[in-house]
């Protein structure tokens, strides 16, 4: 027996480690709700400390949304690619701290993709917009309205011309006058048909693209100065285009004859948001400088404010040159507009009333609500990311869900452990209840590994770990098995057990060791869902290894000196 | 005496390996139809691996899949995919997919404003949606693909180390019988083939490679026992009989266990619980009736291990 002694001692070590390692877990799963929220009211230090050491539910199970991310290198240098990941990945913990999610998980997987996984989250679509803007912010000039309405006119003349080339379709669209496309008068008239602009927004989507032959328009757009019938003069700078006219207006001036006509140095630019002015959904076009004046790495600060007007703005501070800047820039440009870009989009373009220094505000376009003045001062807060982000995969899992399959599935599974604890002791008698001793162990073990691990609990690793209690069911019939055999053959009580476990023995070992394999393979070259249940695979084989050549095998030596065997 | 199921057996397994051939067969051309399906698109592939974007979610009151398909179809979803989703709480839960397009990941947004659009006073509440650009899901499918291989591929040289070669080839043709036979079977019952089914599938290459270990084991402790040629069948199919009664409990403990997790364990289960089921069962015949009359046949063809008599 004195051999024993270390195996025994072994086991003890296992099970009160994993037990304690356990035993957050066991704490926050027991928990009421109501005791939960009285916890994180009472104690909120301990209760977060309890929920990170608690294992974690994967998204899967506990619902919440996942990210991942593709940082689009294409137009850095090779200087600025070889850290724009982890800069990008520390700009986006930066942001989704502030964001405020608890424990959210950022990281870098494969090269150039970034996963973000927040749990629980209640707002995904506030989450997304947030994480995957660049958050590019630059000040630049307008055009002013004069070169504006010169170059408006200019492309007007030369889409005229252009369709009066085309002799198939002139003048037999006369539907399509300017006052009925409803730019201008429609869009302050009190109530036209127009105003149900939902179906239209169908329609738009389905238009197909201009046709590539040559310089013919399509038939949406009016033969009569194409491009200003659509653009209604903004009350401050810019145009005003209605939503369902949109495509066309990009349509237009996608064209290369178009372009040809736009100066070098200005650009056209859509505004961040669409507004609604007399019942129209419309969106906001400028005609912008291309020269940035400031960019958005001198600020300090933002903070999310009302203006006298009761509108929500963002007030910044600049660092101090940044400040030298902006009040050379506004000081030379009073009375002019200034256009805020974010992203490549105007967000506003307020007229410059004095020389600004190091603080100043960002006017929120459209119907801007608080929190967008909010989430626009958090990203400017954490800054821009080197380069813009594609979000290649968006994974949103409702709690409910997510609720519901978990305690439909734990149910099961224990319902499922139950029968076979039921079918082991009824066939093996008491041989079966001490497999089923050893299979909670092994259960035990395994959850107190992942506990170790910090593991997160998901479907596929539930998989694996149902997997490794087959096999360790399997290790003890096979033991079994071959004990009742060996009596058979007439062996004694004690010759019986020792055969039984060393023959069996290989085959155990055998079948363990290809799942190891299979595991380790899987681990290694899988991704995602996949690696988790190679994890649980792995640590469940390796236990069940354990517990049949080692835990079980300490009560059956003990069983050597009866007389018969109950099995 | 100990309760047993079965007695002392001597069923002629090998013999009767004319029909399980052909069944089997049966069961690799249908896997690999649906593999053949799955490479060109055409199977219940989740979108994980094909790219798209999916929307489940439920309507507080009745609604027609007709007028759905039609509202989606006028926001340039002609190819959506509509499922009504039966034994949820919400009797009223669909799952609509669209196919990936290059560069678009703002489907799902654009699926909803649809339903809210047509739809105005039926709510639409969404439980979840899943965007996957079209590049990740070949990556994905790339990498499993690869992940699976090389798994099989450790498991054959292992056996070939433990047993011998021929026994490791028939184990890995066995498992992969045993894969194709469930992808097959899923593929005929249009089950969505998505990375959870994924993890059933090597699950029970892993519970059907231990039962093929198992009764090989025992062949190689009988074979150690037979010297003459005459007596390999012999030897085989008392292999097969002696580890019957273990074949047979393990198999009944685990279906217990599963045809449980069929019938209450809740829709995200229950399709994984079926892979395992019908893999089990699948798995303990081949180990049988393929991977060990491949052994036999093998060594009949050409004679390795008892060459010399």
């Amino acid at each position: 027996m004195q051999r024993q002694g270390w195996k025994i001692g072994l086991i003890v070590f296992l099970l009160v480690g994993s037990l304690w390692y356990l035993y957050p877990t066991i704490d926050l799963y027991l928990m009421s709700p109501a005791a939960r929220e009285e916890m994180a009211k009472n104690d909120p230090q301990g209760w977060i400390k309890l929920q990170q050491q608690a294992m974690k539910l994967g998204l899967d199970l506990r619902g919440g949304m996942r990210l991942v991310l593709q940082v689009d290198k294409t137009n850095l240098n090779p200087d600025e690619a070889s850290d724009a990941v982890d800069r990008a990945r520390e700009i986006l913990r930066n942001r989704v701290d502030e964001f405020g999610v608890a424990e959210p998980l950022i990281a870098v997987q494969g090269g150039d993709r970034i996963v973000v996984e927040l749990p629980g989250i209640s707002d995904p679509d506030r989450a997304r917009e947030l994480i995957g803007r660049t958050a590019l912010l630059e000040f630049k000039l307008l055009e002013s309205q004069e070169m504006s309405t010169l170059l408006v006119d200019r492309i007007d003349r030369t889409l005229e011309a252009a369709a009066g080339l085309d002799t198939t379709s002139a003048a037999t669209d006369t539907t399509a006058t300017p006052s009925e496309r409803g730019a201008l008068e429609s869009l302050f008239g009190s109530d036209t048909a127009k105003s149900d602009t939902s179906s239209q927004v169908a329609d738009a989507a389905t238009e197909t693209p201009a046709s590539d032959t040559g310089n013919v328009l399509p038939p949406q757009i009016p033969k009569e100065s194409p491009l200003s019938s659509l653009l209604d003069p903004a009350g401050g700078y810019g145009w005003m285009v209605v939503r369902d006219e949109v495509p066309l207006v990009k349509m237009i001036l996608a064209r290369p004859d178009v372009q040809k006509l736009v100066p070098p140095d200005v650009e056209f630019a859509w505004g961040t948001r669409t507004e609604f002015v007399g019942g129209l959904e419309v969106e906001r076009l400028y005609l912008g400088k291309k020269q940035v004046e400031l960019e958005g790495k001198y600020l300090t600060d933002a903070k999310p404010s009302f203006d006298q007007f009761r509108k929500p703005i963002v007030s910044f501070q600049l660092t101090r040159e940044g400040g030298r800047k902006f009040a050379r820039l506004t000081g030379a440009n009073i009375n002019k507009p200034l256009a805020i870009v974010l992203d490549g989009r105007v967000e506003s373009s307020p007229e410059i009333q004095s020389r600004i220094q190091d603080r100043g505000q960002i006017t929120m376009g459209g119907t801007a609500t608080y929190e967008d003045a909010n989430d626009l001062s958090i990203v400017l807060r954490a800054g821009a990311l080197p380069a813009p982000v594609n979000v290649i995969e968006n994974n949103i899992i409702g709690p409910s869900l997510g609720h519901d399959s978990i305690s439909r599935g734990i149910n099961a599974s224990l319902l499922g452990l139950a029968a076979v604890f039921l079918i082991m002791a009824f066939y093996y008698k008491l041989s079966g209840m001490i497999a089923n001793v050893g299979l909670m162990l092994n259960g035990v073990f395994l959850l107190g590994v992942m506990a170790v691990l910090h593991a997160t609990l998901t479907m596929p690793g539930i998989a694996g770990f149902i997997l490794s209690l087959g096999m360790s069911v399997d290790a003890n019939v096979l033991i079994f098995e071959r004990i009742r055999e060996e009596m058979r053959a007439g062996k004694s009580v004690r010759n019986a057990i020792d055969a039984g476990y060393d023959r069996a023995m290989s085959a155990i070992i055998d079948s363990h060791v290809t799942t190891l394999i299979t595991a380790l393979a899987l681990f290694i070259f899988g991704t995602g869902p996949i690696k988790g249940f190679a994890v649980t695979l792995f640590w469940g084989v390796a236990i069940s290894l354990f517990t049949a050549v080692v835990v079980t095998r300490v009560v059956f030596d003990f069983r050597k000196s009866y007389k018969t065997l109950s099995i | 005496m100990p309760f047993r199921i079965i007695g002392d057996t001597n069923i002629d397994f090998i013999g009767k390996r004319t029909p399980a051939y052909i069944f089997s067969a049966l069961l690799v051309a249908l896997g690999l139809l649906a593999v053949a399906m799955m490479t060109f698109g055409k199977a219940n592939l989740g979108i994980q691996f094909t790219g798209g974007t999916m929307v489940e979610g439920y309507f507080e009151q009745a609604v027609d899949v007709g007028e759905l398909r039609e509202a989606l179809a006028r926001g340039g979803f002609e190819d959506a995919e509509i499922v009504q989703i039966s034994g949820r709480e919400q009797p009223y839960t669909f799952l609509i997919r669209v196919k990936a397009v290059k560069g678009e990941t703002q489907k799902a947004q654009s699926v909803e404003n649809l339903i809210k659009q047509y739809f105005p006073n039926n709510t639409f509440n969404r439980d979840s949606v899943h965007e996957v650009g079209a590049a990740v899901g070949k990556d994905l499918k790339k990498d499993t693909f690869i992940a699976v291989a090389l798994s099989l591929l450790g498991i054959l040289v292992y056996i070939a180390i433990r047993f011998d070669f021929r026994f490791g080839l028939s184990a890995t043709i066995a498992t992969f019988h045993d894969v194709l036979a469930v992808l097959g079977i899923f593929y005929l019952l249009n089950v969505e083939i998505n990375v959870l089914l994924i993890s059933a599938i090597l699950t029970l290459a892993g519970y059907s490679l231990t039962d093929k270990v198992t009764v090989y084991d025992r062949i190689r402790e009988n074979l150690k026992k037979f010297h003459r040629k005459s007596d390999f069948v012999v030897a085989i199919n008392r292999s097969i009989n002696e580890v019957l009664s273990r074949t047979i409990m393990t198999g009944t403990t685990v279906l217990a266990c599963l045809i449980i997790l069929v019938l209450v364990g809740g829709p995200v289960l229950r399709d994984f619980a079926l892979a395992l089921l019908l893999g089990i069962i699948i798995g303990t015949y081949s180990s049988v009736f393929v991977a060990s009359t491949m052994y036999v046949d093998w060594e009949a063809r050409s004679p390795k291990r008892f060459r010399a008599s």
